[in-house]
């Protein structure tokens, strides 16, 4: 049990990583991004891609994916997202469920319908602490997405960059008001939420197969995981990714690892239903 | 939703019911006419199961105005519940349809109870995550659904009180008398008193519930209609296609080819629905040849993703919304927009 709750955070360090991108598109502009977990699979494959064919580890190819999956974050929210912000309306989600159907197919069209695992890495290497296994990459995992968290904290109360941010999820007609610059906050948030999802990418598959389909087994959790942190706050969605993994590391100790996510969709419905601003939100961030 | 004018909609205006019949007829008249050999019987009787689960779907989605995107779990049960009671106690689907149904009733009023606490995009998303729920659950107990590979039922070759041929011809019958009766239960909904009250849900419920409308009741009652009529589509598309697997049963794919045909026609019409399952067919059947000379599976997947995102973008109120405003560019209402969290 103890080992599950340790490696629930590991793993869930993760989830809340990529969480933290899909609760800054949610938070600050009320957008869904149903296709955040298509933002995270573009990343794998970058991953996969540069592991493979140049030999290096995953890890490497991350300021590659940080740029590719900002680039294509930006492009969405300018050529679909834009005209939703403010209203996450279900004309929005259904554009992002085209997209996210569009991406996948383009990833099974490209790299085949199957999943991939990378070649040589120190992906499957253990660390033994007692009678704990620690996996090699799942700690490097940990690590880097304690790094971001401390980061996109320090960013987002630090730098005006992230006040302004901050204001616009507030109050944006105030926001605007004050001279803040909406158009190229939204722009830069939704290329931040890519380039975290690309961190989380180029992490997650040094131990995780990547599957044209991995996208709508992670966007579930990123979405429990910001409803659980609270809407529009962007910590709270990382500590909803720890509770993520823990949950599911938990569930496959005492049920079986095939319905790790059941619990989390229990979870999920049960939060919306009597507690939807989440367990660290504000009333008023709904 | 998607509000059409009344009197601004030429089906509901000018089909004296003549052309509607004279199509019926030569639906069920193609096995009779010379191109009507097995192939394309089989391609009418998938654009009726297109148009029936549609029709479904538009009860809740589209005059109901609750965007449910966990339609599959319905379907999925009416499937699965079938072929069980078929397979393991030889219950004739005649009869196990309406077992499934009634399942397929009580599985919507536990989720309508649930989840009609929320409202516009969050009662979508519960959805999703309940039918991915499904999915899990009917891999994981293979024993029961028989997992990954899925639920083959016991071929008897032709034997109509099994609802079973070798030919599609009786499929074609039985599934045009569901459209058409989905098709009368649809206008009926669109003029009746219940139906009204629905609308007037969907529209706006606090100036519904100052009217003396139950609005959590009578969402819950059309969820179970609707829950029912996709469940009974789901066993004809077992029986027709003799097998289920948890993909194309509970998968969000298939929640979505479920949500096209309303969204594609017309939501909250009665035509809509089925001009959008006739435009899937010919989108599925298309498809279908490209990724078989290209080998590009999933190349359907991708169509029925930019479809989704033109109607989004270009045609929020389907095709009858195009055909309908005459009016030149006039911007649409966005009436789903006031479905939104704020």
């Amino acid at each position: 049990m103890l080992q599950a709750l340790i490696s629930g955070i590991l793993v869930g360090s993760v989830y809340g990583l990529f969480s933290m991108g899909f609760s800054l598109a949610f938070g600050v502009m009320r957008i869904v991004n149903f296709a955040h977990g298509e933002l995270v699979m573009i990343g794998m494959f970058v991953g996969l891609v540069v592991a493979n064919n140049l030999g290096v580890d995953p890890l490497l190819a991350m300021p590659l994916a940080v740029v590719i999956v900002a680039a294509v974050s930006a492009f969405l929210y300018l050529f679909v997202f834009q005209r939703f912000v403010g209203r996450a309306t279900l004309q929005q989600l259904l554009a992002a469920i085209a997209v996210a159907l569009i991406l996948q197919t383009a990833a099974a069209l490209i790299f085949g319908p199957s999943a991939h695992a990378v070649r040589s890495n120190w992906g499957s290497q253990y660390l033994l602490v007692g009678p704990i296994f620690l996996s090699y990459a799942q700690l490097a995992a940990f690590g880097i997405s304690l790094a971001c968290v401390a980061a996109v904290e320090i960013v987002l109360r630090g730098t005006s960059w992230g006040k302004s941010i901050r204001a616009i999820a507030d109050d944006p007609e105030a926001a605007q008001l004050v001279g803040l610059n909406a158009h190229f906050i939204n722009v830069s948030a939704f290329a931040g939420a890519g380039a975290l999802a690309g961190i989380a990418g180029s992490v997650l598959v040094s131990y995780y197969p990547v599957s044209p389909h991995v996208g709508f087994a992670l966007m579930p959790i990123a979405l429990i995981a910001t409803v659980l942190g609270g809407l529009g706050s962007v910590g709270g969605a990382f500590i909803g990714g720890l509770i993520c993994g823990v949950v599911q590391q938990v569930t496959s100790v005492l049920w079986t690892s095939a319905l790790q996510d059941v619990p989390l969709y229990a979870l999920l419905i049960l939060l919306l239903a009597f507690r939807p601003y989440g367990l660290f939100g504000r009333k008023s961030a709904h | 939703m998607a509000r059409v004018p009344r009197g601004n909609n030429w089906l509901r205006e000018h089909a004296t019911g003549t052309w509607l019949i004279l199509l019926v007829l030569f639906v069920a008249s193609v096995p009779l006419l010379p191109f009507g050999n097995n192939y394309v019987i089989a391609i009418v009787v998938r654009a009726l199961l297109f148009i029936a689960l549609g029709q479904a779907w538009n009860v809740i989605a589209g005059i109901g105005g609750q965007m449910s995107l966990g339609h599959g779990v319905f379907f999925g049960i009416g499937a699965y519940a079938t072929g069980l009671l078929f397979n393991d106690l030889g219950l004739t689907p005649w009869i196990g349809a309406w077992a499934a149904a009634v399942l397929a009733a009580f599985v919507a009023l536990i989720i309508g109870i649930i989840t009609f606490r929320l409202r516009g995009i969050y009662f979508a998303l519960a959805t999703v995550v309940i039918s991915l729920a499904f999915e899990k659950l009917s891999r994981y107990y293979s024993a029961f659904t028989g997992g990954d590979t899925g639920l083959a039922i016991h071929f008897r070759g032709t034997a109509p009180a099994v609802m079973q041929w070798r030919e599609p011809q009786a499929f074609l019958w039985i599934t045009l008398v569901v459209v058409v009766v989905y098709f009368l239960i649809t206008r009926w909904l669109l003029k009746g008193d219940f139906g009204l009250s629905l609308q007037a849900v969907r529209d706006d419920e606090e100036a519904a519930a100052s009217a003396g409308v139950n609005v959590y009741r009578t969402k819950i009652l059309a969820f179970l209609l609707s829950a029912v009529m996709t469940s009974l589509a789901g066993t004809l598309y077992l029986q027709f296609y003799s097998s289920i697997d948890p993909g194309s049963a509970f998968g969000l794919s298939q929640a979505i080819q479920i949500q096209l045909p309303a969204l594609i026609g017309g939501l909250a019409t009665a035509g809509g629905p089925v001009i959008g399952g006739v435009i899937m067919i010919v989108l599925s059947e298309v498809t279908n040849i490209v990724s078989g000379k290209m080998d590009w599976p999933g190349v359907d997947v991708l169509a029925y993703g930019l479809v989704l995102l033109f109607i989004v973008f270009k045609a929020p109120q389907g095709v009858i919304g195009l055909i309908t405003s005459r009016r030149p560019p006039r911007k649409a209402p966005d009436s789903m927009a006031t479905k939104g969290v704020q």
